[in-house]
């Protein structure tokens, strides 16, 4: 074969980012805006940053106006905490709910286009979870713009970067993380679109990756959120926090997992099983189809098991319906009309007439690479990793416990991303490193093996087969015997993967081959989420164990695992930071271990 | 629900390692609502893990997928088998990857070049009108946003810029013009002189012919030809 593996080229800059979604793009803002004439170089999977998964989120951004006669930042942390389920990080928490608004002006400043009130001020909405007094009643916290909040920060972001100067490397991954002694110097990268593969220097590395969601069969997250961050990180030793601290929507719609609003459900949808029986009666007589995400999606996925659930013919999936057809035409027309025009464009139903097809969607990765509150990685407990950075969904700081609110997410990117960058700045008048004299021979060795297998089995099918098991044993519902069994079958895609024989056979856009190096990060993801939820015997926030079906208090602490090698995995333990509940005060008793009831 | 359909998909190809292009042909059967996205993909894991196309939301929101199937411009994963059937009126499909950069492989197109007009109508606030209500959020009446909010929904999926019939070596595209225009209607945006020099320089709106393919193929259904035009008349107001 004629593909030579070798580095084509070593570039040096001030901060490599790894990921240019909102939170690797609002760190490189700062950096930009701040340092004149800094070298950042941002990297990103998809094919430009506008493309990233940040530019998806539709509901909006929380904050605090320290303006606001009702609405206080202490309010926003208890939400947090408690939607947690008592796992955020205390200290990070408060870091990034007193930053917020901060955030929203700058991101205004600059050009966002914020949907604003009749004064011309930015209009905010609730959002569930969110509330005033400690519970006492919905607040009104999240400023948006329309129903593509994540788009208008992305927009915004992008511009401010080009303006003042970013490097792009657009399609390409990281496979690989420098070291030089402890230190990480920078990353190797590949470009299938010139089949090259690329050293870069750095004096601050910044993962900014986002999620794992094609972990899942059914899922909201983009086709390039295959978990290449928490290979990178096992990979080179470092542990991954909370991995089985997964989230489920539970309307996501049938077949790809799209997002089907909350609203649906507050406007007065009802859920039915195949016998058309409008089954939340019998899970929450009270709440009914208003219970909380987690218990809505245990409901349906009860109904699925239990064998009255819908097969849908074409995507071969089970579902229920929510039946949206007594509404009011003004509902479907000015309450639900995005969510309506999705359930037309991709499943051709009309919501005022027909049953529309839903089931738990995989959303969010709670979980991540561990980090303290300026994203500074940690390899344990407490050692920070020099000159590593990580931010957004791919790190677990952690703002979102076991359970993240809505709005919350975007609000964590661009705090997260700033505090890195100035983290970062603090050492940018050092020398660069040199790099280590093997840099890309773990990735040779990869990908060359890559070309080595002889099965006829393709990576697609194998993918299928992973995301099937996850989600039926380590979705919604687990327990141990369904955990373990995944690990095995997990260990055995593995085998199959390395026997796996590519039919592309050169470097250039190589879909299967990219698609093989994303099936290891995905088995590697899966494994570690398995894992995770394996050892904690319990049940908390998104994780679910029938088997422990309470919270318990002997696991008040993270999960760390560590897995050099796949499946060989050393579990340790990591405190929560409880900084709000020790300072004392007023409202100390709020930030104890409080159970979590709406 | 509907049944599944046989279908012949004809799909452009082109190998950059030999420079070979040509048009292979796929039968796929597929279930009434799966996307296109969802055939590719099917293709890939059943028939042939060559075939190379690109992707990320799949949910029409970020135009990665964009793709031209019997001649039109449009989003693969918004493209679902039984709608296609009818609005085409065939069960044979020709698609081929879009035509505002050069291809890779198969249906997958190098946009840096693509994205580089639009970079250069610089779609950021390049100097901000200094603010009257100081340091917090500037005031902007609802009604004063209507002119201009649509065009912000523009994704540079490049389907209004592949539709085009003036084409990209003369014409910067209607989706970089309408970046333009947005900051040339945002109240927050002080340079609109030099908004107006950038849509009326050597590639500006001049070179658009008023065809308004860019509007008919919009996945968005923004009607990108109005904001063309409407840079085009700010001008004749300026001058006057």
């Amino acid at each position: 074969m004629g593909n030579e593996w070798k580095i084509s080229e070593v570039i040096s800059c001030d901060v490599l980012i790894l990921g240019a979604g909102g939170a690797g793009l609002r760190c490189a803002a700062e950096i930009l805006e701040k340092r004149l004439g800094c070298r950042v170089i941002a990297v990103t999977k998809v094919s430009h940053p506008q493309k990233s998964h940040t530019s998806t989120a539709q509901g909006g951004l929380a904050a605090v106006d320290p303006k606001d006669p009702v609405d206080k930042p202490i309010y926003h942390m208890f939400d947090t905490w408690k939607g947690s389920d008592c796992m955020a990080d205390q200290n990070v928490v408060k870091r990034i709910v007193e930053a917020g608004w901060e955030e929203i002006l700058w991101l205004e400043n600059r050009g966002m286009h914020f949907s604003r009130d009749v004064d011309g001020k930015l209009a905010r909405r609730t959002f569930g979870g969110h509330t005033l007094n400690f519970g006492e009643t919905s607040a009104y916290r999240a400023v948006f713009e329309a129903d593509r909040t994540g788009k208008g920060i992305m927009d915004t972001l992008w511009g401010e970067v080009i303006k003042r100067g970013i490097s792009f490397i657009h399609q390409s991954m990281a496979t690989e993380l420098l070291f030089n002694g402890d230190r990480c110097v920078g990353a190797v990268v590949f470009s299938p679109k010139s089949g090259k593969f690329t050293a870069i220097r750095a004096k601050a590395t910044v993962l900014a990756m986002g999620g794992c969601g094609q972990v899942f069969k059914i899922t909201t997250n983009c086709r390039q959120n295959t978990g290449d961050h928490l290979a990178l990180a096992v990979e080179t030793g470092l542990p991954v926090m909370d991995p089985e601290a997964v989230q489920f929507h539970p309307t996501g719609i049938v077949g790809p997992g799209i997002l089907a609003s909350e609203t649906l459900r507050s406007v007065g949808g009802i859920l039915r099983n195949k016998d058309l029986e409008a089954f939340m009666e019998r899970y929450a007589p009270k709440m009914k189809e208003l219970a909380p995400r987690d218990l809505v999606a245990r409901a349906i996925e009860t109904e699925i098991r239990e064998g009255r659930g819908i097969l849908n013919p074409s995507h071969g999936i089970e579902h229920v319906w929510i039946d949206l057809r007594h509404l009011p035409e003004h509902v479907h027309k000015t309450q639900i009309p995005e969510v309506a025009s999705f359930f037309k464009k991709f499943v051709n139903v009309d919501t005022r007439t027909e049953l529309c097809p839903i089931r738990p969607s995989n959303h969010y990765h709670m979980g991540g690479i561990p980090t303290n509150e300026d994203g500074q990685v940690l390899k344990g407990p407490n050692d920070r990793v020099p000159g590593l950075f990580a931010i957004g969904e791919c790190a677990c700081a952690s703002f979102h416990g076991f359970n993240r609110l809505g709005t919350n997410s975007l609000l964590e990117l661009i705090t997260m991303g700033r505090f890195a960058a100035q983290k970062a700045m603090e050492d940018l008048d050092q020398e660069l490193p040199p790099l280590p004299p093997d840099a890309g021979s773990r990735t040779f060795e990869k990908f060359s093996s890559y070309f080595a297998g002889h099965s006829k089995v393709t990576v697609g099918s194998l993918r299928e087969r992973m995301k099937a098991v996850m989600t039926e044993k380590v979705g919604v519902f687990r327990n141990e015997e369904g955990i373990k069994e995944a690990i095995s079958l997990l260990e055995e895609l593995k085998e199959e993967a390395q026997k796996c024989g590519l039919r592309s056979r050169d470097l250039l856009m190589n879909q299967e081959l990219v698609e093989r190096w994303e099936l290891d990060n995905l088995l590697t993801s899966a494994m570690l989420i398995a894992q995770g939820a394996l050892h904690r015997r319990e049940s908390r926030g998104g994780h679910f164990r029938e088997d422990f079906p309470e919270r318990r208090s002997e696991f008040d602490r993270h999960t760390l695992v560590y897995m050099e090698q796949f499946g060989k995995v050393r579990i340790d333990w990591k405190p929560v930071d409880m900084t709000l509940y020790e300072e004392g005060g007023p409202y100390a008793e709020k930030f104890g271990m409080i159970e979590r009831k709406y | 629900m509907s049944q599944d359909q046989d279908l012949t998909l004809r799909i452009r190809r082109y190998d950059p390692s030999t420079g070979r292009s040509w048009l292979q042909e796929y039968r796929v059967r597929a279930g009434g609502i799966l996307r296109f996205t969802d055939l590719l993909r099917k293709i890939n894991t059943e028939q042939d893990p060559t075939l190379a196309w690109n992707s990320s939301c799949e949910h029409g929101q970020c135009g990665s997928c964009a793709v031209r199937v019997n001649g039109k411009p449009l989003l693969a994963c918004e493209l679902l088998v039984e709608n296609a059937v009818k609005e085409f009126g065939t069960k044979e499909f020709l698609i081929e990857p879009i035509t505002v950069g050069p291809v890779v492989r198969d249906l997958v197109v190098d946009l840096e070049v693509a994205y580089r007009r639009v970079e250069g109508m610089k779609p950021f606030i390049i100097r901000p009108r200094e603010n009257p209500y100081g340091e917090g959020e500037y005031r902007i009446d609802p009604k004063e946003m209507d002119p201009y909010v649509d065009a912000t929904r523009c994704i540079n999926c490049f389907c209004c810029a592949t539709a085009c019939i003036s084409g990209p070596r003369s014409f910067v595209g209607p989706n970089a013009i309408m970046s333009c225009v947005v900051r040339l209607l945002d109240p927050r945006e002080d340079a609109k002189a030099e908004r107006f020099k950038l849509l009326h320089g050597p590639n500006g709106v001049a070179h658009c012919h008023t065809s308004k393919a860019c509007s008919h193929v919009c996945p968005k259904e923004i009607d990108v030809a109005h904001f063309v035009r409407l840079a085009k008349s700010l001008r004749l107001k300026e001058k006057a």
